[in-house]
């Protein structure tokens, strides 16, 4: 039937050789979308996500420590701190070639994951602060005494960053080699449209926990679609438009699983988060404390990488960058790549963009 | 008229859209005038007016891009929702952005917040006394349990912490390491 639509096609007076191959490569695209599409709805595969090989460091409560081992070509291993709540980390070891992980081992760097885990009703009296000075340095005490090594690069991702600059300002007894913040917002008067909604003159953060505890996951979703209504549009078009392509389908698969699987915040941390970084931005300000110690961002005397993403909203480049003139240290760097908060870390641009600078500017001082 | 073939078509679609609009007006005209009580003037016009002229300037620019008409129609209708739905969202993105929608998100939450709060209350009391009749533990008991025992391995991790520290100690003052079980 293919073919007799080609012939009919061919036989057409007026079209010239090049509509007529466009024609037929359009009409073999839409074959494979319907095949693709029947594929998805009729028999879906659960995505194999998380695929780089990986061993459990420790374990406190619902926090784990996962080492993705390398040939260690480079001396220095590297602690990734993500966010806490909202996803899963399995974004950073997507699927095979699609991963922040694989890549940072194959370029020789021991890698550490901090795993914050998925917490319950049990842990609503968590905090930022019991976060950043009791489990965060436990972890990263684990990381370092597994790795043998003498110093530990630290990157903190997102939430991760302010979470990992607060933890690494406060303990200098911790052998920090380099930072990078990436995508991770540090002044919260530029932080975009969550800034406006969680003003505290619209947002009642306290009247929010103690009515609802643990911020569920479905309200963390809302909050996140609502930061940009067309992206389901924009990626139901997309997705139509690629489907022919198995590759790209594959990697959608995974990405859209990943992206459905929102986590809900401990209500003691979300307050937290919200009043001390979102609404007084204390971290910026040198305001915040921390088990009795000031959050004191010039005490990062390490290099410094600070990475923007110029699509970002989430964390824009606005409130990513100020980390650069508040650090205490000649070796700093800001760079603001192509794409948005997650595209910054995962997907064919992050390949070719965030992941070379980043091993490089580590490699080098590393 | 344009003597471009998609220029025209686009024209076509354009008056097609605008004559429906204006059947829309004339409706919704009748239907005020049948109210008893006369609302404000609508113009869903002015209101839909904006998004319109982004998505014509959007097509008009796919259309005009090269020379010659591309035979890639799907490609260019492509481009064409792509262009309408990011000025879609930078329109989004511009109303949500404001003060007024921050204020008025603030308040449905306070709404929907004042209205689960006394359901979950009454829901979680409904459950919990059932749960006790049967001899179940509910669950704010399961979450206490947890709540304890992620309480006590704290504390084992306070108390290993403190070990480390006392051990670096004597390394670091050259006293004889004793292995800790």
């Amino acid at each position: 039937m293919k073919d007799e639509l080609f012939t009919m096609m061919g036989e057409m007076p007026a079209m010239s050789p090049e509509m007529l191959a466009r024609m037929r490569e359009e009409a073999n695209r839409n074959l494979l979308r319907m095949k693709h599409f029947g594929e998805m709805v009729m028999n879906p595969k659960e995505p194999r996500v998380g695929p780089t090989p990986r061993q459990e460091i420790f374990r406190t409560n619902k926090s784990r420590l996962w080492r993705y081992e390398s040939r260690r070509t480079v001396r220095t291993p590297l602690l990734f701190v993500p966010n806490l709540g909202i996803s899963r980390p399995y974004i950073f070891d997507l699927m095979p070639k699609g991963s922040f992980v694989e890549h940072m081992t194959q370029q020789g760097f021991d890698f550490y994951l901090v795993d914050w885990g998925v917490f319950g009703d049990e842990d609503n009296g968590l905090t930022v602060e019991d976060a950043v000075t009791k489990i965060l340095p436990r972890l990263a005490r684990k990381a370092l005494e597994s790795s043998g090594a003498s110093e530990m690069s630290v990157l903190g991702y997102c939430m991760g960053a302010p979470l990992s600059a607060s933890f690494v300002a406060t303990h200098p007894e911790f052998p920090l080699k380099n930072y990078i913040d990436m995508a991770g917002p540090i002044d919260f008067a530029h932080v975009g449209l969550f800034g406006k909604w969680l003003d505290p003159r619209y947002f009642d953060v306290d009247k929010y926990v103690d009515t609802l505890g643990t911020i569920p996951a479905e309200m963390v979703k809302m909050g996140f679609k609502l930061l940009k209504p067309t992206m389901d549009t924009s990626t139901n078009l997309n997705l139509w438009w690629n489907l022919w392509n198995p590759d790209y389908v594959s990697g959608f698969t995974a990405l859209n699983k990943w992206a459905n699987e929102y986590l809900p915040f401990p209500g003691e941390f979300f307050r937290q988060w919200v009043r001390d970084f979102y609404q007084q931005n204390k971290l910026i300000k040198g305001e915040l404390t921390m088990a009795g110690r000031r959050v004191d961002l010039r005490e990062i005397r390490c290099p410094v990488l600070a990475v923007g993403a110029k699509e970002d909203n989430i964390a824009p480049p606005a409130c990513v960058k100020p980390l650069i003139d508040v650090v205490s240290t000649r070796d700093k760097e800001y760079v603001e790549l192509p794409g948005g908060h997650i595209s910054l870390i995962a997907g064919r641009g992050a390949s070719v963009h965030c992941w070379p600078k980043v091993a490089s500017w580590l490699a080098a001082r590393s | 008229m344009a003597d471009n073939p998609s220029q025209q078509l686009l024209d076509m679609w354009k008056r097609q859209v605008e004559e429906g609009t204006q059947a829309w007006l004339r409706m919704m005209g009748q239907a005020q005038a049948a109210a008893p009580t006369p609302m404000t003037a609508m113009d869903p016009q002015a209101f839909w007016r904006p998004f319109m002229d982004q998505g014509m300037a959007a097509w008009s620019k796919v259309m005009t891009q090269g020379a010659a008409p591309s035979p890639d129609l799907m490609g260019q209708w492509k481009q064409f929702l792509d262009q309408w739905i990011a000025a879609w969202s930078r329109v989004l993105e511009q109303a949500m952005s404001t003060d007024t929608f921050a204020q008025l998100m603030g308040k449905q939450l306070e709404g929907f917040l004042n209205v689960s709060a006394p359901i979950k209350k009454a829901a979680e009391q409904q459950v919990d006394a059932s749960l006790a009749g049967l001899g179940i533990p509910s669950r704010g008991q399961v979450t206490a349990l947890a709540r304890h025992v992620a309480q006590v391995e704290e504390k084992i991790d306070a108390l290993e912490d403190k070990l480390d520290r006392i051990l670096r100690r004597l390394n670091d003052a050259g006293a004889p390491r004793t292995e800790r079980a």
